[in-house]
């Protein structure tokens, strides 16, 4: 079935006038003079060329009310301040149109200003983090190359005191995030990374701090703000890579929102059909849908009859067919014809309103996956903190003056910057090579749960099957024997008719594989006439009237045969019948095949009647199928084996599989579908195959065990310092060094992942 | 090394001025949409100009050209 | 020099015409930047014979080797250098914000000023007024009109960009702006004097600290005023004259931020073995050799803005000089760090070496990028495309290009021949050679070096006339500022 398309191209642009709408692309600034502004964010499509650019803020510009226009030309985004005394959006739109090119409102604005916001403030903390890291390096390095009494004390004191002052801005405010977790944490009884992080940044620059201004004396005589700020830079670079990859996946999704805004034609007392914003609708209006839009609301059919892809939110794969009084759901398709529709629900109160509202509450009620890293921070510390404990306590035995510092330069070692690192490393990693072969992640976490997933549930409409029907068996009638020599005969006939028309199934006869070279071409035809419920009738070129469609319209005689058949007659007679079947997916059966083989438990889980459902499952080779099954029935069988201990993978593309990707243990929606499925699983497969499913989840468990490969590194380089640091043979330059090296080594490491 | 006790509080003082210079750069938008920017030289300029011509000439051939 | 009445019509009719640039400033300083470099490059082939042959002091005190170098030095680094660097700052930087000079007539102000502190140095240098600190010579009363016109040419510059009309400031612009600020205080820090008389003066440093500032000076007056500001000149004038972009606009930001907290620390190489603590030398070396990093950065981002348009070299003779300079660039950061290492630095310190390194940067990368900055923008400043003749271009391309292989291939084999014949001990432990045996053992390389330099010198009055003729058969130019539709800032 065909996805929802949002509104026909020939939409009016005054819909984008309207207040309401513009709430979600436009925000309401101060001018110069006080007086109130509209700036505005359009996506802009046709640029070619770097004077593109140029040319449509010329042209924006023109338009009488515009205050300032500025085009970003590899976004492909306008961000036009206008005066709403004077300008109207409509104007902007059709300005750009006017200049050959198109623009519609940028719905993603307010998100992508939050993004850019969250990105300039991680950028802003790096590089304040790595300037002053640089700056300290250099102030440190006299201390180091310096033999001993080469330099004096005083100039010594000089260098530390100016690495004390810029350790403080990073310490303040770069190293803020890690503070700002730590606490986080510690409130929920949780020790979190941040945690022994936090820790550790505060003892070096505490330890540090006295040794500059109190050489000698309790916190001994080294300082070690080079390897703090070091350590806050490398972090700091880890989370803003992983920021960026995060933000790539968002951008990618959000390019679905670039469209003009949902109109609805309402229906006036006195006939008159104005279009208005989905938002303005309210029980008891009467609209007009035409065929391909969605219905805006639920309602009922009310006059003249028509069929409807409800695909999206049951599963179920047939066009269902609609009489006047039938019922309607916000959200599905109108294929059949145009027809009025009276509204019942609106907004919050529809079906598709409530499964989303299904969704949230199972999000917030998703068992918490515990991040590998986390789960060594709390173990880690007691050891580190037991540790120097231990140090200190033997030391203030043997020298109670060494007792403090040596304290303190087991917990400045152990600083967990690799331990930190090993994990998001490699996550971010593995996200950038999945993204490369087709799935966008966009939870991180989501890598470690798809490597561990012992039980996948598919979705079967839109998942396994393609979103359109295929042609399958071809039949001839007695009849139809004497006048085609053979079935592709019949079927070339039948398919340069069928491309006449835009239906779906018509659409599906005509892209079958021509079995035999048509014997009329398709411009032969003439007189084309399609009824909606019915069929197609034309003549042919003799002037012989050909009918195509349902059986009662090809031949009154015939039985109504139920099902997706579809006939071909002439003259009342039935010459030929063509069965539809869905198309599964290319690859779908190798690579279900392939997880099986890896001990993964199937189970297809739909909406769809069973007969289908057992026929589709019988080509995959499934055993495991639940049909029939509403978003509630969906979400029971998740969660009942999520109870049986397993953890559970989803995999779907509708909008009743939402609750359901919102539930399971890791998600993945496809590419193609619903934009609510789509936001809400872990990661999307952009492109559509499942044998990406496969591959994706061996890049997990790559990535898996990588990040693990990492945390043994860094528990050994830490179990090899602890002893020089207890001993009081590490001096800072060495433990910089070690620091450095060691996270380099996971930074490597972690590139792997993603290949 | 005395002049180092001018030096080093010089520097110091010169890495957050660079640092408050950085922010206020970041702060205004100026990393942003780099490509463009790169471009705008070499689209914004005039073409060369036969220097026998009125300023208000000028302005309308400059305006002409840039269609 | 061109023809002043075409000097003086432009301060008038700048007057009357409105959404123009005001380049008048920019006129003068360019055509200055010629006349000073003949005058800069004559001194420098006149020394060079002098080393070659001494009896070219003639025993006149105002001609002799002594005083004619620092006039030399000052001449090409901020007669010439500096000219060129005022000219193209005023030029782009109202090219790239869109509005006119922040106070013209203050910038005409630094442009006369500016003739005064030269002529004050081609005058107090040959009488001996001389501070003694390299490339700081000039007494102090010249220190504080420098000081004023470096002030005035910050509060014309950043007042530009300050009323600019494009709310993006093109990269090349904060090569200049850096290079203005680190300039104005390095100078002000390294001068600080006290006065004895109006001729005389004694540095507030004394000794070995006088010498770590001094060298923090120095080498950041090489690294901002021979490099900052002239990579600004190569990210504005090499996109234009290839008419693409700079190869990496985000690498172009990361090398300018990469360059200038790196620099500050590199200074102590100046002063490896000497009365200097070791350690502050270990740090000049290490630092010398972080600082490769960037400045090759810098150097590939503009060659690579070539990409793809590689044939434009065959016939575009500017480019020539613009892309070449880059490749010396690129093998003076390169000899620079590995000449800062101790162990190499012990042959090469006090030898010709140290000479031939210095004029690789300075005839190749200051040289060419100056020579190939001038040659699109006098043209343009007169309301022409092209200079008047494009062949006479090839020819000092290649003239300059020959000379400088000649000068600094000259200075490698002579420097590390002293250093080797400097070292070279004796079982007993006495030197082999004496110092003068040395000197004698040079003479053959001052000779070529002299060639090169009178070859590059040569190349140098080929452009003078050129300019001349460029000047003499077109008119003073208004540019209009291009209508901006919107405001953008």
């Amino acid at each position: 079935m065909t996805a929802a398309t949002a509104v026909p191209p020939n939409a009016p642009l005054s819909v984008v006038d309207d207040p309401v709408e513009q709430g979600r692309w436009t925000r309401w600034i101060s001018g110069a003079a006080g007086e109130r502004l509209g700036e505005s964010s359009l996506q802009l499509s046709g640029m070619y060329c770097a004077a593109c650019a140029g040319i449509i803020e010329r042209a924006i510009a023109g338009v009488d009310g515009v205050r300032s226009v500025q085009v970003n030309a590899s976004a492909q985004r306008a961000t036009v301040c206008w005066d709403p005394q004077r300008a109207q959006p409509s104007a902007l739109i059709e300005a750009v149109r006017g200049a050959g090119y198109d623009a519609v409102p940028d719905a993603a604005a307010p998100a992508r200003a939050l993004r850019r916001l969250e990105h300039r403030r991680a950028l802003w903390r790096l590089f304040v983090a790595s300037f002053c890291a640089m700056q300290v390096m250099m102030m440190a390095t006299p201390g180091y190359v310096a033999g001993p009494g080469e330099m004096a004390p005083d100039l010594w004191q000089l260098l530390a005191w100016g690495s004390w002052l810029l350790t403080l801005p990073v310490l303040v405010f770069s190293a803020g995030p890690f503070f700002g977790g730590a606490w986080r944490a510690l409130r929920q009884r949780r020790i979190a990374m941040e945690v022994p992080v936090a820790l550790g940044i505060a003892i070096t620059f505490v330890a540090s701090s006295g040794a500059a201004f109190d050489p000698g004396g309790l916190f001994g005589d080294e300082v070690y703000f080079d390897s703090l700020t070091m350590f806050v830079s490398f972090l700091l670079g880890a989370r803003y890579l992983e920021l960026l990859a995060r933000h790539r996946a968002a951008e990618a999704l959000e390019g679905a929102l670039a469209c003009l805004p949902e109109t609805a034609w309402r229906v006036a007392a006195d006939g008159s059909v104005t279009a208005v914003g989905l938002h303005r609708l309210r029980p008891g209006d009467l609209v007009r849908v035409p065929v391909g839009q969605a219905f805006p609301a639920d309602g009922v059919l009310e006059g003249g009859s028509t069929q409807a892809d409800e695909s999206l939110l049951s599963g179920e794969s047939q066009a269902v067919p609609k009489a006047d009084g039938a019922t309607l759901i916000a959200g599905s398709v109108n294929l059949g014809a145009p027809v009025l529709m009276r509204v019942q629900r609106v907004g919050q109160d529809t079906r598709f309103e409530a499964i989303v509202s299904m969704m949230r509450s199972a999000m917030s009620q998703r068992p918490a996956s515990a991040r590998l890293a986390d789960r060594w921070a709390a173990p880690f510390l007691w050891v580190v903190l037991l540790l120097a404990a231990g140090g200190a306590a033997v030391w203030s035995v043997i020298d109670p003056s060494r007792a403090v510092w040596v304290a303190v330069a087991v917990l400045i070692v152990t600083c967990p910057c690799a331990l930190s690192l090993a994990a998001p490393a490699a996550l971010t990693a593995a996200a950038r090579g999945l993204a490369r072969r087709g799935v966008m992640v966009q939870r991180l976490d989501a890598i470690e749960t798809l490597a561990t997933a012992q039980h996948f549930f598919f979705d079967k409409t839109g998942t396994l099957t393609e979103d359109r029907l295929q042609l399958g068996a071809v039949q001839l009638t007695p009849a139809g024997h004497a006048v085609f020599a053979d079935l592709a005969t019949a079927q070339a006939r039948a398919a340069t008719l069928a491309a006449w028309s835009s239906h779906p199934l018509s659409r599906a006869l005509a892209e079958a594989p021509p079995a035999a070279a048509p014997s009329l071409p398709q411009a032969a035809w003439s007189g084309i006439e399609e009824l909606a419920g019915h069929g197609m009738r034309a003549l042919d070129e003799h002037g012989v009237e050909w009918r195509l469609g349902a059986a009662s319209w090809v031949d009154a005689d015939a039985a109504a045969a139920g099902g997706a058949r579809v006939w071909l007659g002439c003259r009342g007679q039935a010459l030929a019948s063509f069965e539809f079947e869905e198309a599964l997916r290319p690859g779908t059966a190798t690579a279900l095949q392939a997880l099986r083989a890896e001990g993964v438990a199937i189970t297809v889980l739909t909406g769809d009647t069973p007969e289908r459902a057992r026929a589709l499952a019988a080509r995959i080779g499934v055993d495991d199928v639940r049909a029939g099954a509403t978003p509630e029935a969906k979400l029971a069988a998740v969660m009942a084996s999520q109870a049986a201990g397993r953890r559970v993978a989803m995999v779907g593309d509708g909008i009743n599989d939402a609750p359901v990707l919102a539930r399971a243990d890791v998600s993945l929606a496809m590419g193609q579908g619903a934009l609510v499925s789509r936001s809400q699983a872990d990661a999307v497969i952009a492109s559509n195959q499942l044998g990406d499913l496969v591959r994706a989840r061996r890049t997990a468990q790559q990535a898996l065990r990588i990040v693990r490969q990492n945390l043994a590194w860094a528990a050994s380089y830490n179990a090899l310092c602890i002893p020089l640091a207890l001993v009081g043979w590490l001096p800072p330059w060495a433990a910089g060094l070690g620091m450095a090296a060691s996270s380099l080594i996971v930074v490597f490491n972690a590139l792997r992942a993603a290949r | 090394m005395d002049s180092l006790y001018l030096l080093i509080p010089l520097s110091v003082a010169l890495v957050l001025a660079i640092l408050a210079i950085f922010g206020w750069a970041l702060h205004g938008g100026q990393f942003e949409d780099l490509e463009s920017e790169a471009e705008r030289i070499l689209t914004d300029e005039v073409g060369p100009l036969d220097s026998g011509q009125a300023p208000e000439q000028r302005q309308r051939e400059q305006s002409r050209g840039s269609n | 020099m061109a023809s002043s009445a075409a000097m003086a019509a432009p301060a008038a009719s700048a007057r009357q015409t409105d959404g123009v640039y005001t380049d008048t400033a920019v006129r003068l300083f360019a055509l200055a930047a010629v006349l000073w470099g003949v005058v800069g490059m004559l001194v420098g082939v006149i020394i060079a014979a002098q080393l070659t042959w001494p009896q070219l002091n003639f025993g006149i005190p105002w001609l002799s080797y002594g005083r004619l170098r620092p006039l030399h030095t000052n001449a090409v680094i901020f007669a010439f250098g500096g000219s060129v660097l005022f000219a193209t700052a005023y030029h782009v930087v109202q090219r790239t914000c869109q509005t006119r000079l922040f106070m013209p007539g203050l910038a005409l102000f630094t442009f006369w000023a500016w003739q005064i502190v030269i002529v004050a140095a081609a005058i107090s240098l040959p009488l001996g007024l001389t501070q003694g600190k390299e490339y700081a010579e000039l007494e102090w009363p010249i220190d504080l009109l420098i000081a004023v016109v470096w002030v005035s040419y910050a509060i014309v510059f950043f007042g530009t960009i300050g009323t600019r009309k494009v709310r993006h400031i093109y990269v090349a612009n904060w090569f200049f702006g850096a290079f203005i600020i680190a300039v104005a205080l390095l100078h002000i820090v390294n001068s600080v004097a006290i006065p004895a008389s109006l001729t005389k003066s004694y540095s507030a440093y004394a000794g070995v600290q006088d010498a770590m500032i001094q060298w923090w000076y120095g080498h950041n007056a090489v690294g901002f005023f021979l490099t900052a500001g002239f990579l600004g000149i190569m990210y504005y004038y090499i996109p234009k004259q290839a008419g693409r972009p700079v190869y990496s606009y985000r690498l172009s930001i990361v090398h300018f931020w990469a360059l200038i907290f790196t620099y500050m620390w590199a200074g102590p190489h100046h002063l490896h073995y000497t009365a200097l603590p070791d350690w502050a030398q270990s740090v000049g070396m290490v630092f010398s050799l972080v600082l490769l990093a960037p400045s090759w950065g810098g150097m590939i981002n503009g060659i690579m803005t070539l990409s793809g348009a590689w044939h434009k070299l065959r016939d575009d003779p500017i480019l020539k000089f613009l892309i070449v300079s880059l490749s010396f660039y690129g093998m003076s950061t390169f000899e620079g760090p590995m000449m800062s290492i101790k162990t190499v630095n012990a042959l090469s310190h006090y030898t010709d070496w140290t000479v031939g390194h210095v004029h690789s940067g300075a005839l190749g990368w200051v040289g060419l990028i100056s020579m190939g900055a001038l040659y699109y923008l006098i043209p343009r400043l007169f309301g022409r495309n092209t200079m008047y003749s494009v062949k006479a271009i090839e020819l000092h391309f290649w003239i300059a290009t020959i000379g400088i292989v000649l000068y600094i291939a000259a200075m490698w084999i002579a420097g590390v021949m002293q250093g080797l014949m400097w070292r070279a001990v004796n079982p007993d432990g006495t030197l082999v050679y004496t110092f003068v045996e040395s000197v004698k053992a040079t003479f053959p390389y001052y000779v070529v070096r002299l060639l090169g330099g009178l070859l590059y010198l040569s190349g140098m009055l080929i452009m003078a006339w050129n300019v001349v003729m460029t000047v003499r058969s077109g008119k003073v130019a208004h540019a209009p500022i291009p209508v901006v539709a919107v405001a953008h800032a």
